[in-house]
């Protein structure tokens, strides 16, 4: 559900959640970066960081320039100054991204987990049988047919949960239990209802249905697009993935190990949510593509 | 210039605040996890209290001077040597061109910090000269110190000669003791209400092992199984399987995060966000016993309100000035 009233608990000393619900669900979640968009353009004296994610706000605050009380009290006044859900929009950039799907990379690391940690079933397999897929192709179908809605950034920098705008695209799977050691760079992973991005060669646990060649976060900034922060996404932006043919992929990573990559966004849109509601009215959700 | 004869097991470049501003798109803060005695050691050199200095964990570096400078070394008792003959702790002192500064390993506390008057001067990354090894982010190419490198270091400003000979009040700097058993506060939340009355009274009366598995990222600790409530046990499917599973939210640094069973100080380097719940959080002016605590010690939680939390942190604060400094 989405709260009447926004929930504060304390993080110790310097941090407080400020909880709006508790469940999985894009309104909850455009609500949540309404709200950071408001507490970040308040400037409110010693509030020093905020994470959105997918139902909380973390909020990082120096208590010598604002108590605890007045920190709850700024953002209820905040929040309920935000007004009616439907009447809300953000800027929202739109992202694409080639991507190649059951690529021979995830193969391997799939295979080397096998070997190595436990058998189980191939990921795209468990996706197509899970969601009541024809096969691959359908898979690769469904999981392109969508926007993706950027819901929250961390647990690695520049590490991005995507939500699908389009119900027809819902996918679920299970996480990897015990989770993966080691995980390609790139790779693009199912689990829950989200999807995901591999900023690095990092542990993981999402399903691995294919690979991008093209950087989401760049720690040496060689990538024009990385001149301004190390991490491509922020929250409320739009990714689209579009499939790849190997030799495709192979041309775009060619690009990106000479440096001159050029990543596809388009910065003129904004997000209307009543737009997108009366949209979702007009569709037969039970349909795949 | 400082040249890294030995690295030390992971000597760092860390700085105050840290790295802030980035925070939302998962760079944590970073920084000295015993800032209390890292701010304690740039005061001694006449340094900015946050300025850029070394955090030496577990087996300190040993390193070169290529020209005269003033430093101090607090925190963790690593039995510093100048020229192999023994060097002061809590006290700033010169070192002359040539002169080898060895940090041995850790006899008391585990974390030193080495303060050098004009401060390290690699390039700020985001802002932020502060090293987040995992991503390689920050202080020498993003990484810990290795053999071999120069480490930068700025001129002092107002000439450091004159800070050489100081020394930090004994009842001001952060009572080490070398006991195993640590009393560390915590204060409830943000998910309290996850766990039951049971699960609290166990969690603050059993003693709680620190795991060797534990660094910059989190203090991994074993201890006996923790109980829930039904917002644990009785939630919508999209939050996960395990009690602990909660929909992906921000964890606050310092937070005791439990991963399935298994609770997890998140510290300075920790992920911004995840999937499990946090039921208490170790408040800032407590960090530093953790910083200076060693695998194998035993650690009991006390809860505390965040008024007293909050309290000790001033009390920290106050600490950290001049006023906190003499002439030897």
């Amino acid at each position: 559900m989405i709260f009447e009233e926004p929930k504060f608990n304390p993080g110790g000393d310097r941090f407080i959640e400020m909880e709006l619900g508790d469940e999985m669900s894009f309104d909850l979640n455009f609500l949540v970066h309404s709200v950071s968009g408001l507490i970040r353009e308040s400037r409110t004296k010693g509030i020093i960081e905020i994470v959105p994610e997918l139902t909380s706000i973390m909020i990082s605050y120096d208590f010598e320039q604002i108590g605890y009380g007045d920190v709850v009290q700024e953002m209820t006044a905040l929040f309920h100054a935000l007004g009616p859900l439907d009447d809300l929009e953000l800027d929202s950039r739109m992202f694409y991204l080639p991507i190649h799907y059951f690529d021979e990379w995830t193969r391997g690391c799939y295979e080397d987990y096998c070997a190595k940690i436990s058998e189980k079933e191939w990921d795209p397999q468990v996706l197509v049988r899970l969601n009541g897929l024809s096969g691959l192709d359908q898979l690769a179908q469904v999981h392109s047919g969508t926007d993706y809605w950027v819901a929250a950034l961390g647990f690695y920098p520049g590490l991005v949960s995507l939500m699908p705008l389009d119900p027809r695209c819902r996918l679920t799977a299970p996480k990897y239990n015990p989770p993966r050691t080691w995980t390609h760079k790139g790779t693009i992973g199912v689990g829950g209802a989200l999807c995901s991005i591999y900023p690095d060669e990092t542990p993981g646990g999402y399903q691995m249905i294919a690979r991008t060649p093209v950087p989401i976060w760049d720690p040496a900034q060689r990538l024009a697009a990385f001149k301004q922060s190390l991490a491509l996404f922020r929250p409320g932006d739009r990714v689209r993935f579009i499939p790849a043919t190997r030799d495709e992929y192979d041309y775009v990573a060619r690009q990106v190990e000479a440096g001159d990559y050029l990543h596809n966004v388009a910065e003129y849109q904004r997000f209307s949510i009543r737009n997108y509601h009366a949209w979702l009215a007009t569709i037969d959700e039970s349909v795949r593509f | 210039m400082l040249e890294v004869i030995k690295p030390g097991l992971e000597t760092s470049v860390q700085d105050l605040p840290g790295r802030i501003g980035y925070w939302e798109q998962g760079f944590p803060f970073s920084g000295p996890m015993d800032f209390w005695s890292f701010q304690l050691a740039n005061l001694l050199v006449g340094n900015a209290p946050g300025g850029a200095g070394l955090e030496c964990q577990f087996s300190g570096p040993t390193l070169r001077f290529q020209r005269d400078a003033v430093v101090a070394v607090t925190g963790a008792d690593m039995a510093p040597e100048l020229d192999g003959m023994p060097a002061p702790m809590w006290r700033s002192f010169t070192v002359r061109a040539g002169q080898t500064l060895a940090l041995g390993f850790a006899r008391l506390g585990a974390r030193s910090y080495l303060a050098i008057a004009g401060g390290i001067d690699t390039p700020p990354v985001l802002g932020s000269r502060a090293t987040f090894h995992q991503a390689g982010i920050g202080g020498m190419e993003g990484h810990a110190l290795k053999k071999g490198q120069a480490v930068p270091v700025a001129e002092s400003a107002d000439g450091a000669e004159g800070r050489a000979g100081r020394q930090v009040i004994a009842a001001r700097r952060p009572p080490l003791t070398g006991e195993k058993n640590w009393q560390i506060e915590v204060v409830p939340g943000p998910n309290d209400d996850w766990i039951d009355e049971a699960g609290h009274a166990r969690f603050l009366s059993s003693d709680w092992l620190l795991q060797a598995r534990s660094n910059r990222t989190g203090f991994r600790l074993t201890g006996p199984d923790w109980t829930f409530t039904k917002l644990a046990t009785d939630k919508g499917p999209e939050h996960g399987e395990h009690p602990s599973n909660i929909l992906d939210h921000g964890y606050p640094v310092g937070t005791i995060n439990l991963c399935g069973q298994t609770p997890i100080i998140l510290v300075n380097d920790a992920p911004s966000t995840g999937g499990f719940i946090n039921p208490y959080t170790v408040p800032s002016a407590v960090f530093w016993k953790l910083a200076q605590s060693k695998p194998n010690d035993v650690y009991r939680f006390k809860s505390i309100t965040l008024e007293a939390a909050q309290d000790m942190r001033r009390e920290i604060n106050r600490i950290c000035t001049e006023e906190s400094i003499e002439a030897v």
